[in-house]
């Protein structure tokens, strides 16, 4: 799955005219310096383009008759022009680099924002590795470009300064070297279109790659324990190969259009001598002008080969900026219509006939309706599949329902501005996630006010703290990613601390303490009967000796409700909560035990 | 035994240590060498030196070309001038074919360029990828994901830079800069060569000042695009805690603290490029020599075909100049690259795959002999003087609070980490003799942190052996997989996103327990397996567990009474000790600590289980 160079499900096809009309507005905040940077390259590319002139008409002299004062200073006058152009050109490249880091800065601030305020939809469909190096590699591919830009503006304009005075020299000859410029735009054109592809391919072969190592080093654990290393470095290969190959190809194409311009330039020169002194012998032009041509030639031939030397960054660039924008403009799934602020939630959820799936072939939930009153706790319980964190996810809005809606405090959930919204749901996700950072602010994270007194406090609530002192440097002990130097039931004991500190409205806890020990888990329970008494909270758990004490249990089917009702009265119903309480009872009675035992025997 | 120790240790010495090698490791000696060395030997390896020979002779030739061009042209005019119309024909055939000939050179050198870069980028990645698959867990712990994408996407990537197109300009404008000077004593009055010498000399004087400015700059400029990666792909793993929490505006400060690093770093490398002098020496150079020339003239000692044909020949020190100064910078960011890739490449791993290790089909008696552990930088041992044996196709079960060291304890019998004191036998003999191959290939392993691959069910079930579709949707009947996996679009083909998140907690312990149950191995170690499935369908899945551990031997860490139970022995761990073992009658008589994690959690009076037991 990882060799395949598709484009992403998001990437579009920009034409020219809107992609660079794009990169436009992105320049035009730096407007002022945009205008010197311009100014000055004019000017320094003007000393640039006097100089083969002053030199024909030095060698014009010498070759009738040498006036020693007028050649003097013409060439004071060069030199003067050397220095001029040199420290024009140092106030303009520092501009311009000025503008370009902003430019770049800018573009990954959008590219950041969009993709940070996708909904989880897209995460799920699009590999991180690779949604990074759109947004860091891509971008700097882009700044790259610009800067090559400027160097081939600033050619050009010495290019069409030279044009200009040659006409006015010689008519033919300029003619002579104007046949080349439709050959190179040819040559160049005819090249466009594969490069860009090209261009396009290794990018995404090294996108690959990028995703390729993430997913393997992420799971490298599983890798060692299977002894299946070998695996991982043969698909590696595959994707290695896959680069080497793309990336091969396309550096051959790019690379052949150097070489072949140069071949025009070859002929032309060739051309132009051939002329050029059959026009010297009789008598149409003098050597001095028969120079300026061949000394142009360079000076013209030059800005062309730089746009055709870096036409490989060129594209690159173009690539890279498509690829960003498709980024950026891609739309999130989910989208509020209204952009209410709620100062305090009440906490009463209703789903009203709901329709929700994560793909079009799989629903999961079918015109489901269920109420949570304000400061209500409910439980869900169900088998795995049925729908609970589903509809967890559905309340912190992180997925796009299809049908029905869900009201929040009577008003419907896409009605809420989401950052405002989301501040007042405290969310405890099934398999924690911790950042490679110190406990204290993985804790703190959030919530980023609280003493360390109150950090202490919410752990102390989540089980105990005395762990923490085990920790090399306590509080302070950098975790690493995903909290991969805790045990995974420490890192839920984390996550749960976090969620307290919060102090949200509406609590939702996903198996919560799923991977700790029954002793601290009692711990944790009684504090959160105390923390869900007057908010509204949903529990979903499978240990269901943790779920008795709520107001009302929820029992969930292939995404449908089933039976709804407090424990007492589900369990007189010996309905399946009453099986699945039973089930579950059972493997902890003695009486299971014992008969496992014997079948055992 | 003694013997043993003393081959391991010096095993331990031998830098090649490493959990995996793909057989060949031509480089492995030029790894110790430093940066420079190390691409050097990637450069001359196999064909690639005769590639990079060619390369060198037809950039040698072609700037050869480029000069005797421009003499060429001003002979050209000087025949003009004299009126000698008779050679011009001869001299315009030359300029044909020196205007065709080289162009196609340069095309053959720059393919063979490319094929070189190309290979590096490929070969150095290979390289690097394998060596990090040989390095031991407690490197990985220690590792940030974005850090080794980086350096694998990256870093790598500056070798190719490096060849092309660094080297090849490198050597392309060395040679400009030189042969031009070889040319002027030839064919023109010998104090013609003062200026280039000149230039030549101050360039390479204000080169060494420039590129010792452009190094620390270009450093830090990688340093923060590595930060920016990195800090840009944790904010995505935890994108649903960014979004819960509503941190959104920090992470992107976080992560606009990085880029405006960059942006600064990148300004100060422009101002630096800005200064570059060569540029405005070579311009008063070109002119001075003009000057010179037409003093010269004056004295009559050239004509002006020679003026013409030396001012080229000056034209063609530009290319050298304005080159150098993006291609120095290369220079130095392959270097630190290089670095980089090195510094993780030679970092010492503790366990080897020992491939002369014995090999064998296990019994399965696992022992520990007072095993202690420390992880790397952990200030605490996790585990203290840890003695137990199992029987082959015994149960042992592990119980004890949240961090007590119950994982930790068994990731040491597949040697994700080694012992720091004590021993770990199986069938008698230390861990540590075994292949690596033998010992893992016998050892399946339900991690409590379940990973799948974002690849397809079927690829993530038959992980840790290939097989049919008809075996793996055999253990997925078992692990109660099969019904919700036929549930799915494409069934076993379904993917399941990264680490698995298309996928509900149960579903993906589920495909953890067929993942193992399908590599049939000789020890099975289930670390709370169960712990996000329902109760009905772990009672299914029981039965399956149940008929798995059959002739196997068994580590179970679990909180479910119904799956202690059928354990031979039961181990309680308090701090990384262990602090009672017996069965659960005797425990529950017995210790403390074990009542304590059990009794209270069933609403059960204690009294009351206790009487159970004690009648
Ligand atoms: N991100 C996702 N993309 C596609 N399908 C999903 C995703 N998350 C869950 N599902 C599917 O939706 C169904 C409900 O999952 P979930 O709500 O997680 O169940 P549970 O009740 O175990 O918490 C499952 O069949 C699961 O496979
Ligand atoms: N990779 C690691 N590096 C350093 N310390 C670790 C690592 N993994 C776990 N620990 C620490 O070791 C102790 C035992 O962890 P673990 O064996 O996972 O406990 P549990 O009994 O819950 O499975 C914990 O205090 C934890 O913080
Ligand atoms: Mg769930
Ligand atoms: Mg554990």
């Amino acid at each position: 799955m990882w060799v395949g160079l598709e484009a992403e499900e998001y990437d579009r096809k920009y034409q020219d005219k809107v992609l660079v009309k794009r990169i436009i507005s992105y320049f035009s905040p730096y407007k002022k310096a945009m205008l010197l940077v311009i100014i000055f390259l004019t000017i320094s590319s003007l000393t640039m383009a006097f100089q083969p002139i002053l030199t024909s008409l030095i060698i014009t002299n010498l070759e009738t008759t040498p006036e020693p004062l007028y050649v003097i200073f013409l060439i004071v006058i060069i030199f003067i022009f050397n220095i001029l152009g040199w420290i024009i050109n140092y106030v303009r490249q520092i501009y311009s680099s000025r503008v370009i880091g902003s430019v770049v800065l800018d573009i990954r601030k959008d590219a950041h924002k969009s993709v940070v305020n996708h909904d989880l939809s897209f995460f799920d469909k699009n590999p991180l590795g690779k949604i990074v190096s759109r947004i860091n590699t891509d971008s700097r591919d882009f700044g790259e470009t610009v800067e090559m830009s400027i160097e081939v503006v600033s050619s050009v304009v010495v290019l069409i300064l030279l044009i200009t005075v040659m006409f006015t020299v010689d008519v033919v000859l300029t003619f002579v070297l104007l046949i080349s410029l439709p050959l190179f735009f040819i040559a160049a054109l005819s090249f466009r279109k594969f490069a860009r592809k090209m261009t396009l391919q290794g990018q995404r072969a090294l996108a690959s790659v990028n995703a390729y190592t993430k997913e393997s080093f992420s799971g490298i654990q599983i890798a060692k324990t299977f002894r299946r290393e070998k695996k991982v470095y043969d698909d590696f290969l595959a994707v290695n190969n896959q680069s080497y190959r793309v990336n091969l190809k396309r550096a051959f194409l790019l690379n052949a259009i150097y070489p072949t311009l140069g071949l025009i330039q070859g002929v032309v020169t060739m051309l132009l001598i051939l002329i050029g002194s059959s026009f010297v012998i009789d008598g149409f032009v003098g050597v001095g002008e028969l120079v300026l041509f061949i000394q142009s030639i360079n000076l013209l031939f030059f800005p062309l080969l730089i746009i055709a030397s870096f036409w490989p960054m060129f594209q690159t660039g173009m690539a890279a900026s498509e690829r960003i924008f498709a980024l950026i403009d891609t739309l999130p799934a989910v989208v509020q219509k209204n952009n209410i602020v709620p100062s305090k939630l009440k906490g009463e959820i209703e789903f009203k006939n709901l329709n929700f799936q994560y793909d079009k072939s799989k629903k999961v939930f079918d015109n489901f309706s269920l109420k949570v009153n304000p400061g209500e706790s409910i439980a869900l319980v169900g088998h795995t599949g049925a729908g609970k964190s589903s509809i967890a996810k559905l309340i912190a809005r992180f997925y796009e329902f299809q049908g029905g809606d869900i009201l929040v405090d009577g008003k419907s959930i896409k009605e809420y501005d989401l950052t405002e919204y989301r501040k007042h749901i405290g969310i405890i996700p099934q398999t924690p996630f911790l950042w490679a950072d110190t406990v204290e602010n993985n804790i703190k994270y959030g919530f980023e006010n609280a003493s360390e007194e109150d950090v202490m406090n919410a752990l102390e609530i989540s089980g105990g703290s005395e762990w923490i002192k085990s920790l090399p440097d306590g509080l302070k002990t950098n975790i690493r990613e995903r909290g991969s130097l805790l045990s995974m039931g420490q890192r839920q004991l984390v996550v749960f601390a976090r969620v307290l500190l919060e102090d949200p409205s509406i609590l939702i806890l996903d198996e919560a303490t799923a991977s700790v020990d029954p002793f601290t888990e009692t711990k944790i329970q009684e504090a959160l009967e105390k923390t869900i008494e007057d908010r509204t909270s949903i529990i979903i758990a499978h240990r269901l000796w943790t779920v008795r004490h709520v107001d009302r249990i929820v029992v969930l089917d292939h995404g449908k409700i089933v039976e709804e009702g407090n424990h007492d009265e589900l369990m007189k119903r010996k309905g399946t909560y009453a099986n699945l309480y039973n089930t579950y009872f059972r493997h902890q009675s003695l009486q299971y035990i014992e008969d496992m035992g014997k079948s055992n025997e | 035994m003694r013997i043993n120790h003393k081959i391991m240790s010096a095993k331990l010495k031998d830098s090649k240590i490493s959990e995996f090698s793909t057989g060949k490791d031509p480089f492995a000696k030029a790894r110790k060498k430093g940066s420079s060395r190390w691409i050097l030997a990637h450069i001359l390896h196999g064909s690639n030196k005769w590639f990079i020979t060619i390369i060198f002779f037809t950039i040698i030739l072609s700037a050869n070309l480029s000069s005797i061009t421009y003499i060429i042209i001003g002979e050209t005019i000087s025949a003009l001038l004299n009126g000698m119309t008779v050679i011009l024909g001869n001299y315009i055939i030359l300029l044909f074919i020196l205007g065709i000939t080289g162009p196609l050179m340069r095309i053959g050198s720059r393919m063979l360029i490319e094929i070189l870069a190309q290979r590096l980028e490929r070969d150095a990645r290979r390289e690097f990828f394998s060596n990090l698959l040989g390095k031991s867990q407690s490197f990985h712990d220690q590792m940030k994901i974005g850090e080794l994408m980086a350096r694998v996407t990256d870093d790598v990537r500056m070798l190719n830079f490096l060849i092309s197109p660094a080297l090849s300009l490198v050597v392309e404008s060395f040679t400009y800069l030189f042969i031009p000077i070889f040319y002027i004593i030839l064919y023109y009055p010998i104090q013609l060569i003062i200026e280039p010498i000149f230039f030549s000399i101050s360039f390479l004087i204000l080169l060494r000042s420039y590129s010792k400015k452009i190094g620390p700059i270009t450093g830090r400029l990688r340093e923060n695009f590595g930060l920016m990666t990195a800090t840009l792909s944790e904010t995505l793993s935890g994108i649903e805690v960014v979004k819960a929490t509503v941190q959104e505006e920090k992470e992107m400060k976080k992560y606009l603290t990085n880029a405006k690093n960059y942006k600064k770093a990148f300004i100060e490398r422009g101002k630096l490029q800005a200064k570059y002098l060569p540029i405005l020496v070579l311009a008063l150079v070109i002119t001075a020599g003009f000057a010179h020339s037409i003093v010269l003239y004056n004295y009559g000692l050239i004509n002006i075909g020679q003026i013409i044909a030396f001012l080229g020949i000056l034209g063609l020190l530009r290319f050298p100049t304005n080159i150098s100064m993006f291609v120095f910078s290369i220079f130095r960011l392959a270097g630190s690259s290089a670095v980089r890739l090195l510094e993780l490449m030679n970092k010492k791993t503790e366990i080897d795959e020992n491939k002369e290790g014995k090999e064998k089909v296990f019994k399965g008696i696992i022992k520990f002999d007072k095993v202690e552990f420390n992880y790397p930088n952990s200030k605490n041992p996790v585990l203290k003087n840890i003695s137990f044996e199992i029987q082959s196709g015994q149960t042992v079960a592990i119980v004890g609070t949240t961090g007590s060291g119950k994982t930790t304890l068994t990731k040491l019998i597949s040697r994700l980490y080694d012992v720091s004191s004590g021993r770990i036998l199986i069938d008698g003999r230390d861990i540590r003799e075994y292949s690596l191959q033998s010992l893992r290939d016998q050892i399946s392993y339900i991690e409590q942190d379940v990973f799948l691959f974002s690849t397809t069910i079927f690829d993530n079930i038959s992980f840790g052996r290939v097989s049919s579709l008809e075996e793996v949707i055999k253990v997925a009947e078992q692990a109660q997989a099969h019904d919700f996996i036929s549930e799915l679009p494409d069934e076993y083909q379904s993917k399941v996103g990264e680490r698995g998140v298309q996928l509900s907690g149960g579903e993906r312990q589920r495909i953890a327990i067929a993942r193992a149950f399908l590599s049939d191995p000789r020890i099975l170690i289930l670390d709370d397996s169960t712990s996000a499935i329902d109760s009905n369908t772990e009672d299914k899945i029981q039965f399956a567990i149940k008929n798995i551990l059959k002739n196997r031997t068994t580590m179970l860490i679990t909180h479910r009474l119904s799956q202690i139970r059928w354990a031979d022995l039961i181990l309680v761990l308090k701090n990384g000790e262990i602090v009672a073992k017996g069965n659960h009658e005797e425990l529950l008589k017995t210790s403390e600590e074990y009542r304590k994690i059990f009794v209270k959690k069933f609403d059960i009076e204690e009294d009351q289980l206790l009487k159970g037991v004690r009648e």
